[in-house]
């Protein structure tokens, strides 16, 4: 199939790149953009380790057509760490949240979504947000910790993007 | 101290292998498979596929310039199938191609025509039919025949035990990059590197210092990289010698879960032997390993079910028999507790039937069995540091086991569609690879001008935190900030011959190789200082903050002032340290000796509340006092009991490998098969540490915690089927595991399901509503 050349807003900046119309977000971001911080975990949208924000909401880039996002802003985990780390991202190193590293960043995507939308989540709420990802190292209980004390940080005033 | 990876890891800079800059010609490869379990290649057709657009070189078994040859305890496996396989995903050709796409697209156009042979997938199947995997071994210990006359009561029973999928999230992957004098570097995400250098030399016939493996890190391993990461290693290897390009191979999910082996699944016989007190005086018990086509390391991990199927009991007569049995399954693998946990699930089976036979409950029958100091185990080693009766102890003064047994009790008799069950799991592990001759490890350490030091072991992060604990470890013991501690990548030409990081034995034996490397460069320093200062006893002076102590009081000297002095001396400033753990040893011919360092021990609670109309259930809490020694890092250990109860909970409860009866594999996604996620933790998770207490073979007297921890999980399946006995005492329910929801549900109500299915009336459901109407009576 022919390539066409598209352009897409990804971390604060316009990138040109050469797509096939059958690309997925994925595919685009690791091999042509070289954005190797979003991971593939299974190619089909079960482990959720690809995550990145598309217009602010936590989407599957294993699952989204890369032509769909002409005109959305996406964000991958390589958009979050400018100009300082992001409170999610220091929670997760402090807390054990992180162990092999593969899920982190679909995790960190994840939590960074719920808390734009919902700055003060309840555990459950953090719980359905991050039920779509997958993570074989930790039991998870140290990952909803992040993120509930990120979301206290924030509360108290004390975290900033 | 946080995870020393977890910076990068959050700001998605970690790289993994195939995250690496890739060179302009990078080739990708693709593994084309057996789609059948066993039979007679007749021909292999790659001419379609290799016409195709972009496709470089499809190589089969006739390519290997070398030995096609990559068992690593036992010769029987191949790189490439010759002239039959054995198991549906055994690799066959090598498809390489300009990009990864096109390489999964020409797997579709290669041809295989085989002659389709007899399929076996059932352990006792193919013990019956002689298909074993080296010899088959016996462990005994005191006079079992004459101890089955001296028992009130005897049982017997059957387990069967299902496998595991690993889900490193990582799938496996491996890049080779050609090197001038036809040299390789492989990047491997292997557990493994020496293990992926020897067989990538033999494949190439090549001599092993032609090979380098290196390995920054993995994402995720548990087992299933200790071996099986070699293959594709060894694949890329050959595409690279062919083509002396650079070429990377990615397995997708669903190719990964098919090609590759799991835990392995056991059935076994059991018989026990008890007084009406309730002591154990004779157990004897049959495994049946279902090992798969190739032996890959089943041998070994059947010698681990050996060595824990008394789990922490004393038994005076004793006899374990065990087999592996080749199937024509993927050949299954080491995985976190490595043939110990299904041994362990036995002698739990046992018990609680015993219980029941007894009309006793199975605490009691578990705390009088416990192991006390000294006692012998069957493989006649005798217990030194006995914690099992302490942390059992320390449990049921933290938890209070008998006010939960009466709460449960209570909740059972006031409620009919949920039944709670509770089930403790005491846990003794032994520390130490089996096989002596593995207990070893090299470090090597460098101090540089300005003080910075690097540390290369030949130990693999894989997430646990291996890399964490040695930069603490190389800290304390030069008496510097850890900021100034590196942990290099696992590479062999920095360190030769290392064992894989497995067994639980990761930190002890390459933290203690990097104290020995430490101590070298100190003896060498305080040398240097006590003359450079004057003073007369170099064993005063230690390095405490970066500061050089003589006596306790500060010298002046500081850190950087040592080195830089150190260095224009022509003192060495680098070391190469070496460990062997001491003291251990076996003897297989007679099958007794002092094969573990030491043991973990410790012992959880768990709780559930099972739907026994649905057959879904809650785990509410799991609860334990855990056996740490003296912790270098509390929150990566914590990290590794959390992580690795989830696993065993799972193994449990959720994670079904489905298989068809000609050896295919049906459970091949993550969205087939069933992984925990957080909903499915426990509602409540409470670890206790137990006394801190120095461990005298673990750097800074600390314990082994990988593996053990997984083991607690165990508990989960007869504390689920205990809810189940509280709803229809009068069923004897299988040692089937996983205990699936959909497996609760058939074994309550099967007697229902029979009915339905048979087009009957249902008539036995009377009972259930005798009984419920009662219920709600009172």
């Amino acid at each position: 199939m022919l390539c066409k050349i598209i352009k897409l807003n990804i971390n604060g900046s316009t990138h040109e790149t050469a797509i096939r119309e059958y690309d997925v977000l994925l595919d685009v971001v690791r091999e042509n953009l070289n954005l190797t911080g979003t991971k593939r975990g299974c190619d089909m949208g079960t482990c959720g380790c690809c995550n990145v924000l598309i217009d602010g909401r936590a989407r599957l880039s294993c699952l989204t057509m890369a032509m769909e996002c002409i005109g959305k802003k996406i964000v991958t985990i390589e958009g979050l760490k400018s100009p300082i780390v992001h409170p999610l991202q220091r929670a997760f190193a402090e807390s054990g949240g992180s162990q092999c590293g593969f899920c982190t960043q679909g995790f960190i995507m994840t939590a960074k979504a719920l808390l734009d939308e919902n700055p003060d989540p309840k555990r459950e709420e953090i719980e359905e947000a991050i039920s779509g990802n997958m993570c074989r190292c930790t039991g998870y209980i140290k990952i909803v910790d992040a993120i509930e004390n990120v979301a206290k940080l924030q509360k108290n005033g004390k975290g900033s993007n | 101290m946080k995870h020393i990876d977890a910076a990068a890891h959050t700001r998605g800079e970690s790289q993994y292998v195939d995250d690496m800059p890739q060179p302009a010609d990078l080739l990708f490869a693709a593994v084309f498979s057996a789609p059948v379990a066993h039979g007679k290649i007749l021909q292999l057709d790659i001419k379609e596929a290799l016409s195709m657009d972009g496709i470089i070189a499809i190589y089969s078994a006739k390519d290997i310039p070398g030995e096609n040859q990559i068992g690593p305890i036992i010769q029987d496996e191949t790189l490439l199938a010759e002239d039959k396989v054995h198991f549906i995903g055994e690799p066959v050709a090598l498809v390489v191609a300009k990009t990864g796409e096109l390489a999964q697209k020409a797997l579709k156009k290669i041809k295989l025509e085989i002659e389709e042979l007899p399929v076996v997938t059932d352990p006792r199947e193919a013990f019956a039919n002689g298909q074993i995997i080296g010899n088959s071994r016996t462990f005994a210990l005191g006079d079992i025949e004459g101890a089955w006359n001296i028992c009130d009561v005897v049982v017997e029973g059957r387990c069967d035990i299902a496998g595991q999928e690993h889900v490193y999230l990582e799938t496996q992957r491996a890049r080779a990059v050609p090197l001038e004098d036809r040299c390789f570097r492989i990047h491997s995400s292997t557990q493994s590197p020496y293990a992926v250098q020897k067989s990538s030399a033999k494949i190439l016939g090549l001599s092993h210092h032609k090979i380098e493996v290196d390995v920054q890190r993995l994402g995720g391993g548990f087992g299933g990289k200790e071996d099986q990461a070699t293959p594709w290693a060894c694949l890329v290897a050959l595409a690279a010698w062919h083509t002396k390009k650079s070429v990377e191979l990615v397995l997708p999910r669903h190719q990964d879960m098919e090609m590759t082996g799991k835990r392995h699944p056991y059935s076994s016989d059991f018989k026990i032997g008890l007084t009406k007190n309730g002591k154990i005086l004779a157990y004897e018990v049959k495994h049946y390993q279902n090992s798969g086509a190739t032996a890959d390391l089943s041998t070994a991990v059947m010698e681990r079910t050996l060595f824990h199927s008394t789990n922490s009991y004393f038994i005076p007569n004793v006899k374990i028999f065990a087999a592996c049995c080749r199937t024509n399954l993927p050949p299954n693998t080491a995985f976190r507790g490595f043939g110990g946990p299904q041994g362990m699930f036995v002698i739990e089976s046992a018990i609680a039937k015993a219980a029941e036979k007894l009309g006793m409950s199975p605490l009691e029958i578990q705390y009088k069995n416990l192991l006390q100091e000294n006692d012998v185990l069957p493989y006649g080693q005798h217990v030194h540091d006995a914690r099992s009766r302490k942390t059992w102890d320390e449990a049921n003064k933290s938890y209070k086991f008998p006010a939960i047994q009466k709460r449960i009790a209570k909740y059972n008799e006031t409620h009919f569609e949920t039944k709670k069950g509770l089930a403790v799991m005491p846990i003794c592990f032994g520390i130490s690879f089996t096989s002596t001759f593995l207990n070893q490890a090299g470090a090597l350490v460098h101090v540089y001008t300005d003080g910075s030091v690097s540390v290369s072991t030949g130990g693999i992060e894989m997430g646990q935190g291996l890399n964490t604990n040695l930069a603490k470890i190389a800290a304390k013991a030069f008496g510097i900030n850890q900021e100034r501690v590196k942990i290099e990548s696992t590479n062999t030409t920095r360190i030769a011959n290392m064992s894989a990081s497995a067994a639980s034995a990761t930190t002890d034996l390459n933290g203690n190789a990097t104290l020995i490397a430490v101590g070298q460069i100190l003896d060498r320093l305080k040398s240097l200082a006590a003359k450079e200062l004057g003073l007369s006893h170099k064993e005063k002076i230690v390095i405490e903050n970066e500061n050089v102590l003589f006596d306790g009081k500060a010298t002046g000297w500081t850190w950087g002032k040592l080195i830089q002095t150190a260095y224009l001396n022509r003192v060495s400033l680098s070391a190469h340290g070496f460990y062997a753990t001491p003291g251990i040893w076996f003897d297989r011919d007679k099958e007794k000796g002092h094969p573990f360092a030491y043991h973990v021990f410790g012992t959880a609670i768990l709780e559930v509340t099972v739907d026994c109309l649905r057959g879904i259930y809650d785990i509410n809490s799991v609860k334990m006092v855990h056996d740490l020694g003296r912790p270098i890092n509390e929150l990566v250990d914590r990290g590794q009991i959390e992580g690795g109860l989830a696993q065993g909970l799972g193994w449990m409860t959720l994670e079904e490998l489905k298989f068809d009866e000609k050896g295919k594999y049906l459970s091949n996604s993550l969205a087939t098969y069933k992984l925990p996620d957080v909903y499915f933790m426990p509602d409540v998770l409470e670890v206790k540490l137990l006394e801190r207490i120095d461990n005298p073979s673990g750097p800074y007297g600390a314990k082994a915690v990988g593996e053990p921890p997984l083991m607690y999980g165990i508990g989960v399946f007869f504390a689920i089927r205990n809810a189940m006995r509280a709803f229809r005492p009068e069923i004897e329910f299988l040692f089937d595991s996983p205990l699936t929801p959909e497996k609760v549900l058939m074994q309550l109500h099967a007697d229902w399901l029979d009915d339905l299915t048979n087009g009957r009336t249902v008539t036995s459901g009377k009972a259930v509503k005798a009984k419920k109407e009662k219920v709600e009576e009172s």
